[in-house]
């Protein structure tokens, strides 16, 4: 049961940290958060540790984000000023670009509703249609739905806000 | 002929369709054009979606070595069975002494405690109405308790019937399942509990006050709880919410170089502070002069606590004793405040 753990650790550590980037925004805390979840796996001994892992992950998130509520910190990241930027020339240029390519998907994704953004983030996690309907209590014929919607309002809502982008990226 | 609705055709690039599902599907897209141009339309929506998300990955990291948290799992999971052993064992001391000092405490004062309308007919009733004002479960409370007291020895003792009101519950909220060790006798043996000896250092959380003695008495008088006759080392106090006693922690050097804290306050936020303290040394974090007498730690020699309840309010003592030795420091203080 644990070299299973074990093996999971190695196959969606990444995933796992990416899913709690995208809700608390701040990498260190998603990576402490990620391995919390999986020494709290190792405790438990879940009997389907993939589901598992993604479930309590949520929780934690959402623990987390209540906290952030209430820190007003949630807005502030990356939200990239040009002026503000150090003058180091071409890094600082892709860093700002960068930046608010980030900035634009992050203000899409929270364009949409929690239900919505949650089971896009558990799909884009690499959980399956009955994993993403076990945790979120969607019937599993619901999930494609979900994700039809989900998807059509995000990239709405991010080439609303870069119309000139918008069909370029399509590209890409 | 009937075309694929979208979500299907989400859900069939999603492979999220059962095997029958998609061979209906796929035999419906390869004679209708529609429906190619549109699931091809969907398949890039779906691209596109993953490569916005795609930009929101933090920065690429060297995730900790499996055995790390392996380690840290097992430190949480002895943690936690430890705290499970400690409740336990708090649970039964608070049981025994608590009623003791309850029950002779409302027999000396109880006419002048009941005017609050309860009919003080008996012991019993008195310590109840004492305990259900500040319990949060009184409910459960004797339902923990039935278990350990057992009717032959609730029968030899006259004034038994009292202690299944003892609020052992708000000390240790375990289920009574947790709780098999104890015994309901007044001679009520300690069991020992395998917790490090090392937890001497009481974390204290919240806003603290260190007082001297002459302070501490000039603000709460004669109610300062401690044992006479003991070098006094240091008194912290927690203010109250208004109109409430503080929370005071006295420690006492005995003349072994032993230092013991008499905690008296809010029942609640006493067995707060000693539940907290349990939970604060995950990890054996001994101090120099500490980490000697830890190695040579004999199994008898724990690191207790007890307590009682008076009312609403709770005295505990802990120190890195044995635990008759603590049995008889509460004992002591035990008659020492029933002579006030």
């Amino acid at each position: 049961m644990t070299d299973d753990l074990e093996q999971l650790y190695q196959t969606t550590y990444t995933a796992v940290v990416r899913f709690l980037y995208r809700k608390v925004w701040d990498a260190e805390r998603a990576e402490d958060l990620a391995q919390e979840v999986f020494v709290r796996a190792l405790a438990h001994k879940p009997e389907k540790p993939r589901a598992w892992v993604f479930a309590v992950a949520a929780n934690l998130a959402r623990d987390e984000a209540r906290a952030a509520v209430r820190r007003k910190r949630h807005l502030t990241l990356l939200k990239a000023d040009p002026v503000a930027q150090p003058t180091m020339a071409p890094a600082a240029d892709t860093l700002v670009e960068h930046d608010e390519r980030v900035a634009s998907v992050q203000e899409a994704l929270s364009t949409l509703t929690p239900r919505d953004r949650e089971i896009l983030l558990l799909w884009d996690a690499g959980l399956s249609y009955p994993e993403i309907a076990a945790q979120t209590g969607l019937a599993v014929g619901a999930v494609g739905t979900t994700l039809a919607r989900a998807r059509r309002r995000l990239v709405e809502a991010h080439d609303r806000q870069n119309p000139s982008k918008g069909t370029h990226a399509a590209h890409s | 002929m009937r075309h694929i609705p979208e979500d299907e055709l989400h859900a069939y690039l999603d492979q999220g369709l059962s095997r029958s599902q998609c061979v209906e599907i796929e035999s419906h897209l390869a004679a209708c054009a529609s429906c190619q141009a549109a699931r091809d339309g969907i398949a890039a929506l779906r691209d596109r979606t993953t490569a916005l998300l795609a930009r929101l990955a933090p920065p690429r990291s060297f995730p900790t070595q499996f055995e790390t948290l392996r380690r840290r799992a097992d430190l949480q999971v002895s943690a936690r069975r430890r705290r499970v052993h400690l409740l336990a064992w708090a649970a039964s001391i608070v049981a025994a002494v608590a009623f003791g000092w309850t029950a002779s405490y409302l027999t000396s004062q109880g006419p002048t405690r009941m005017a609050s309308g309860v009919p003080a007919g008996t012991p019993a009733a008195v310590a109840r109405q004492a305990v259900t004002k500040d319990s949060r479960t009184p409910t459960t409370t004797p339902a923990i308790l039935r278990p350990m007291a057992p009717d032959s020895t609730r029968a030899r003792a006259p004034r038994r019937p009292v202690q299944a009101t003892v609020r052992s519950a708000s000390v240790a909220e375990a289920p009574a399942s947790l709780v098999p060790t104890v015994s309901a006798a007044p001679e009520l043996e300690l069991t020992s509990i395998d917790i490090p000896a090392s937890a001497h250092e009481f974390e204290l959380d919240g806003m603290w006050r260190t007082m001297s003695w002459a302070g501490a008495q000039a603000e709460a008088g004669d109610k300062l709880p401690h044992i006479d006759g003991l070098p006094v080392v240091q008194v912290q106090v927690q203010a109250g919410e208004q109109g409430r006693q503080p929370l005071m922690v006295v420690a006492q050097q005995l003349s072994s170089g032993e230092v013991i804290r008499t905690i008296e306050g809010p029942a609640q936020d006493v067995s707060h502070l000693l539940a907290r303290r349990t939970m604060s040394d995950p990890v054996p974090t001994v101090s120099s002069v500490d980490s000697s007498r830890a190695s040579r730690a004999s199994p008898e020699r724990v690191d207790g606590s007890m307590a009682m309840q008076r009312g609403d309010r709770m005295i505990a003592i802990t120190g890195a004793l044995p635990p008759d030795s603590l049995l008889a420091m509460i004992r002591r203080l035990n008659a020492e405040m029933r002579s006030k």
